[in-house]
């Protein structure tokens, strides 16, 4: 007995020695976000809560190709293999699904989940039909009329009118677990307590305000991103001094939109800062029903009263001059109008249009996601419009609070002359489609303003008709040159999408995208 | 003993008799309390920069120049340095001390007003008036002041207005609730009751026996607020619920400041040592306006 006893002593001790314990690896991650974004479907608090929530526990039947950082992402497939519209019906598009993709609970993905998941988002006679997200999305899924079962592996998604635009909606619309919507009984609130996606990452803990805890899934469907570390936690931190210093004294691995002056101190401590240029415009979106910017030689002298130059010098490069909806590397950007600094230009076309001193309201936030570093920003603005002959109302309030103006549109707020909120402008719909169209109206979809041009109205319907990309691409060229003709948007900067890395943290590819690949992140301890 | 005897006996009376008023002692107690008589000299040049703030300036304080952002204190004219957009640190403070005192002093000014005369009304009158009145006021009372400040300023939006409202209103509770009980104890006190059976009427009672007991209590815990509502108010401007940006304010210039505090500490220090010294201020001078006010002294 003692024998044995000793043998076995003897055996786990040298098991022991033969397999230290495996340390949890982690990765600590700071967002701009005011708050946890919703993890439930579609996020909330800006497009950072797909960025950081979305593409971690969920995928769409099209995902973003995030691998490169040397070219614009694009779309890749997600759980859907193929995709294409019905040669026989140009409102119809046909999506082939991934096969044996399941989903975190063991759900599997069907036909029929895919068909339920588009129809919660727009039909409120769905099972799990959730308004919030419902609205949340509205912008992505107004031209979506309904999806139905072709069978078990292919699905059809039926729009309103042609929409060649499709995929990239498509690219944002989460396929979310319909076993645990069930097993909560369409209870949003109960499905949040165990959500299930088919993301690289499964759901482990939450504590409201404060955290969001994920841990690698490591039997995701696409083995390349199947994450290099074991748990991911993403922390609200809206404050970008508190990031910074949270990344110093080793709370977090890796902060969003360092402010331009804490750089220097990042970089002396050992910090990876990295900078790319992406698809982010930072400008106002404006009221065109209201004086004085439904007059467009209002809105150009507010562009050309803008030194922008003087506003990149301020952010300490991490800025491109912006002069119109896209920035100059992307794409479709064509041959815009260049609003260049000329303050007596701007008086005279103010005085010109009758509105000298022009007083103007703008509704800004204290920060947000993307929003750069809003305070001294806006205060640059004022100064360097105020030069000129505006007399500018700065109105500060929380970024919620502001992507509720943003939501509910002009109508709503008739007190303000333009909103500051920065956009993501990765894809025709989103970077350019919703400010200009007047399907997307405000509160139906992006258009907060309510801009309206014929002109552009019938490019788009023969963009939306046409499937051929490079003509498409052709005509969203001319859509955007016309956007910068017509000033429908004060245009600032551009951002260089500024991250900061500890030494821990490495294999981080950025991508030229709104969204970012955390996957291939690994964390070595004591790294350099 | 001659007439001569006696006048120099009657006037070598000592002068200790004489008596001094209750004012006399609060002014004599106040002669010989130099720290309060320092913290009040520096009230005194604050409000003199605040008032002078156009002629003593050396810059305007909005304006911008990216060529001088973030410079050090003593950097060429700039004698307290410049902020991330370049504009005068000097200026900004001298113009923020506008607005500090401001948003320091007509919160406190307003809840006194209300909240006094709320106060004194429960008190006196008593009964259901007194309970209507006070149960609304330990209503606000659930809150504390810092978080109703944000919630009302929060509810009605950002801006100097709102944020003097929002101010006022967290101050009128407490003010209501001293004047009140300071009313309460004297109410039925003789000299009252006296003038109440010579058929004076309420309101005369009040103005002329009432608010003469309650002002003193009423007016040492408001002067004790001003330096709370300029802590408060800081607050509201740092959270970006004050004063309108660029306004030279000194929260807010605490708090767009901060991003740089790692390029000039020391300049970004400024805006919060002008807010430790005047809350320091008004809260040294409140004590010792207090304790030169107390009769049991």
């Amino acid at each position: 007995m003692t024998a044995e006893f000793v043998a076995a002593a003897v055996v786990l001790a040298a098991s022991t020695v033969a397999l230290p314990a495996k340390a949890e690896t982690v990765l600590r991650v700071a967002m701009t976000a005011g708050d946890i974004p919703d993890w439930t479907g579609q996020p909330d608090q800006g497009f950072e809560g797909y960025r950081f929530v979305g593409w971690s526990l969920y995928d769409a039947l099209i995902n973003w190709d995030l691998s490169r950082s040397d070219v614009e992402a694009g779309l890749t497939p997600g759980l859907a293999v193929k995709w294409g519209i019905d040669p026989a019906n140009n409102k119809r598009w046909v999506f082939e699904l991934r096969k044996d993709v399941k989903f975190h609970d063991d759900c599997k993905l069907d036909a029929d989940l895919v068909v339920w998941n588009i129809q919660r988002l727009i039909d409120d006679k769905t099972p799990g039909f959730n308004p919030v997200q419902y609205s949340r999305h509205r912008s992505r899924s107004i031209n979506v009329e309904r999806a139905e079962k072709i069978d078990d592996g292919k699905v059809a998604i039926y729009t309103k009118t042609p929409d060649s635009f499709l995929p990239y909606n498509v690219s944002v619309w989460y396929m979310i677990s319909k076993c645990a919507m069930e097993k909560a009984n369409f209870d949003n609130a109960l499905y949040a307590k165990a959500p299930a996606g088919t993301g690289p990452y499964k759901f482990d803990k939450v504590v409201p305000r404060e955290r969001l805890e994920l841990t690698k899934n490591a039997d995701y469907w696409n083995p390349k991103r199947v994450p290099k570390h074991d748990r991911l936690v993403l922390i609200p931190m809206p404050e970008a001094t508190t990031r910074a210093a949270a990344l110093l004294a080793g709370q977090v691995d890796f902060i969003e939109a360092p402010s331009p002056d804490t750089i220097p101190r990042l970089k002396s401590s050992g910090m990876r800062v990295i900078t790319l240029p992406y698809p982010h415009n930072w400008h106002y979106q404006l009221n065109f029903v209201e004086p004085p910017f439904n007059d467009v030689r209002v809105r150009r002298a507010a562009n050309h009263a803008l030194n922008r130059a003087e506003m990149v010098e301020m952010l300490g490069g991490i800025a491109q001059e912006g002069y119109a909806t896209y920035p100059p590397n992307a794409k479709l950007y064509g041959n815009p109008v260049k609003y260049e600094y000329d303050p007596a230009k701007a008086t005279a076309l103010l005085k010109e249009a009758g509105c000298h001193p022009c007083a103007i309201t703008f509704a800004i936030s204290t920060s947000g996601s993307g929003q750069m570093q809003p305070l001294p920003m806006n205060e640059l603005v004022k100064a360097q419009l105020e030069a000129v002959g505006f007399k500018v109302k700065l109105d500060v309030m929380d970024w919620n609070t502001l992507l509720d103006v943003s939501f509910k549109g002009r109508e709503k707020y008739p007190q303000y002359n333009g909103i500051n909120i920065s956009r993501a402008t990765q894809d025709p719909p989103n970077g350019l489609l919703r400010f200009v169209m007047k399907q997307q109206w405000s509160p139906n979809g992006g258009n907060w303003g309510w801009y309206e041009n014929q002109e552009i109205e019938d490019i788009v319907a023969e963009a939306m008709r046409t499937f051929d990309d490079e003509i498409r691409d052709i005509l969203m060229t001319k859509v955007h040159e016309i956007a910068s003709r017509e000033a429908i948007m004060l245009f600032v900067t551009h951002d260089l999408n500024p991250r900061a890395l500890s030494p821990r943290v490495h294999g981080f590819v950025q991508a030229q995208s709104w969204f970012q690949d955390l996957t291939p992140i690994t964390i070595v301890e004591g790294g350099k | 003993m001659t007439d001569a005897t006696l006048r120099v006996e009657f006037a070598a009376q000592p002068a200790a008799i004489r008596v001094r008023g209750y004012w006399g002692t609060v002014g004599r107690r106040l002669r010989y309390d130099y720290v309060t008589l320092f913290f009040l000299a520096v009230i005194l040049m604050i409000v003199f920069a605040a008032i002078a703030a156009p002629l003593i300036a050396p810059f305007d304080p909005n304006k911008t120049s990216m060529a001088f952002r973030l410079k050090p204190i003593g950097f060429r004219d700039f004698r307290l340095g410049t902020d991330e957009l370049g504009r005068d640190m000097l200026s900004r403070l001298i113009w923020g001390g506008r607005m500090s005192l401001l948003m320091g002093l007509v919160p406190v000014v307003v809840a006194t007003a209300i909240g006094g005369t709320l106060g004194v009304i429960a008190g006196f009158v008593g009964g259901k008036l007194n309970m209507l009145i006070m149960r609304t006021m330990d209503i606000f009372y659930a809150f504390p002041s810092v978080l109703l400040a944000i919630a009302i300023s929060g509810m009605m939006g950002g801006g100097m207005y709102n944020g003097l409202i929002a101010l006022s209103m967290v101050f009128i509770p407490p003010l209501c609730r001293i004047a009140e009980t300071a009313t309460t104890q004297v109410r039925h006190l003789d000299f009252v009751e006296a003038a109440r059976a010579s058929g004076a009427s309420s309101g005369s009672i009040i103005l002329h026996h009432v608010v003469g007991n309650v002002l003193a209590p009423v007016l040492i815990y408001a002067s004790s607020l001003i330096s709370v509502s300029v802590l408060l108010s800081a607050g509201l401007s740092f959270l970006g619920l004050g004063v309108e940006p660029p306004t030279p304010d000194w929260g807010l210039m605490l708090s767009t400041l901060r991003q740089a505090i790692y390029v000039q500490p020391l300049v970004c220090a400024l805006p919060g040592a002008a807010i430790f010294i005047t809350s320091l201020s008004f809260n040294l001078v409140s004590d010792g306006l207090r304790h030169a006010m107390d009769v049991r002294i």
